[in-house]
């Protein structure tokens, strides 16, 4: 019985580590992290827009060429060459998840990569007031 | 004429409207219907209008620019001047409990907040807020006032009409297209203790992109509130009054921002109104042509 306990808890914890590490960062390699900051957006209800500077930070155990991006932002490329670290900070201006991408030079494969989410107070609505007595009702 | 002209637009709406299209029964989304729980709309609208005012030597409000402010919680809702809390709220009847100020404070000061807030709710006479009722009244001769042959003119009744706010229970219901508004309130702010019914139905003629309405009401004031506006204890006491009015509204968006607004409205004044020394005209008309930008 008590072992049964450590495994459940043992499975529980290797669980919420899986969806941690998700939300901050995916590294697709092992040699290669990618850290955001923030890495949370939280819209409120007034709010249409997130709208901030993100400090980008990665590292590699040697000598890495790579590029960063953004998935649909073309216009956003920093690029290094045998560098074992960088970082990189960047205005942007939002309403969905922005993926960074870490990827070798020809941009053909992803090293790392990491998630910016958007987080939405959810809405809810409710029916406005009916006034026909008044002048603009 | 205009009186005559919307209530045959009316008529004929009454008589053409069969069609019957139930209310979404639960809101979740933005609509004409429904608004976003704990979101501050805020607008303003510019344009060309006015109401006439009935007070003798009153003059016309003009309205140009009109902001408009609402809010709505679960339960709490503000609308410009109005606030309320609801405690029944469904897609064919809502309940709340209301406060709404005096209305007829508005003919006596030009500033008075709901010659601005119209978008709701209207209008003067270009007075001050400090000297308001400057009508002047011939009365009868009277021995005591009498000089010569010549009748004394009386200032009447020089005094202030304070702020008002009056609370109570509003129902408004929807049946179909038609929607409906019945508001019973009482004066809570200590100046007259008077009671005062608003109730109204509105008929949708166009409901799609475009929307024009019409509408009909009465206001029924009591005799505290009368007179508190209209009487003098020493010449002129009324009693209670029902002043029915009838209304046109249009109104058309203008790309995500900006909503095309019109209407025209008149009221007719009750009787122990209307018969006021005070007041020159039985009818009220206000007609406003704009445009509504929403922040």
């Amino acid at each position: 019985m008590r072992f049964r306990i450590c495994d459940l808890a043992f499975g529980l914890m290797s669980l919420l580590c899986i969806q941690f590490d998700s939300a901050r960062a995916e590294p697709l390699s092992e040699a290669i992290t990618m850290q955001l900051n923030p890495t949370v957006c939280a819209l409120s209800v007034s709010d249409k827009l997130c709208k901030t500077t993100v400090h980008v930070q990665w590292r590699a155990t040697q000598d890495e060429s790579l590029c960063m991006i953004i998935v649909k932002r073309p216009d956003i490329k920093q690029c290094w060459e045998h560098y074992t670290e960088g970082t990189y900070n960047v205005d942007l201006t939002f309403d969905q998840d922005v993926i960074f991408q870490l990827r070798d030079l020809e941009l053909q494969n992803t090293l790392a990569s990491a998630t910016l989410r958007v987080i939405r107070e959810a809405l809810q609505y409710r029916h406005r007031r009916r006034d026909p007595w008044s002048l603009f009702g | 004429m205009q009186g005559s002209l919307i209530k045959q637009i009316c008529i004929i709406t009454l008589l053409t409207w069969s069609s019957h299209v139930g209310a979404a029964d639960k809101c979740e989304q933005e609509s004409n219907e429904c608004t976003a729980i704990g979101k501050w709309n805020v607008g303003m609208a510019i344009g060309v209008g006015a109401r006439s005012n009935p007070l003798l030597e009153g003059k016309s409000i003009p309205l140009v620019l009109v902001p408009t402010i609402s809010y709505y919680g679960k339960h709490f809702f503000l609308n410009n001047l109005d606030f309320g809390w609801t405690l029944h709220d469904s897609a064919s009847s809502s309940i709340s409990f209301i406060a709404s100020p005096g209305y007829d404070r508005v003919f006596f000061y030009r500033y008075d907040l709901q010659n601005f807030f119209v978008i709701n709710q209207v209008v003067n006479n270009g007075s001050t807020a400090t000297t308001t009722g400057q009508a002047f009244v011939s009365t009868d001769p009277n021995p005591d006032i009498q000089i010569g042959a010549q009748y004394i003119i009386r200032r009447y009744p020089d005094r202030s009409r304070d702020i008002t706010y009056l609370a109570g229970p509003e129902w408004t219901f929807q049946i179909g297209k038609v929607s409906g508004q019945v508001d019973l309130l009482h004066e809570v702010t200590g100046k007259h203790d008077g009671n005062e019914i608003r109730a109204a139905l509105k008929f949708p003629l166009i409901s799609s992109l475009q929307s024009l309405s019409c509408s009909v009401g009465i206001t029924w004031k009591s005799a505290a509130v009368v007179n508190y506006y209209y009487g003098d204890e020493a010449i002129y006491q009324g009693d209670s009054s029902l002043s029915p009015f009838i209304k046109v509204s249009y109104s058309r968006p203008l790309g995500t921002k900006w909503k095309l607004l019109a209407f025209i409205h008149y009221e007719q004044l009750g009787s122990s109104i209307a018969n006021s020394p005070i007041v020159a005209m039985d009818h009220v008309n206000s007609g406003f042509v704009g445009a509504l930008y929403a922040f």
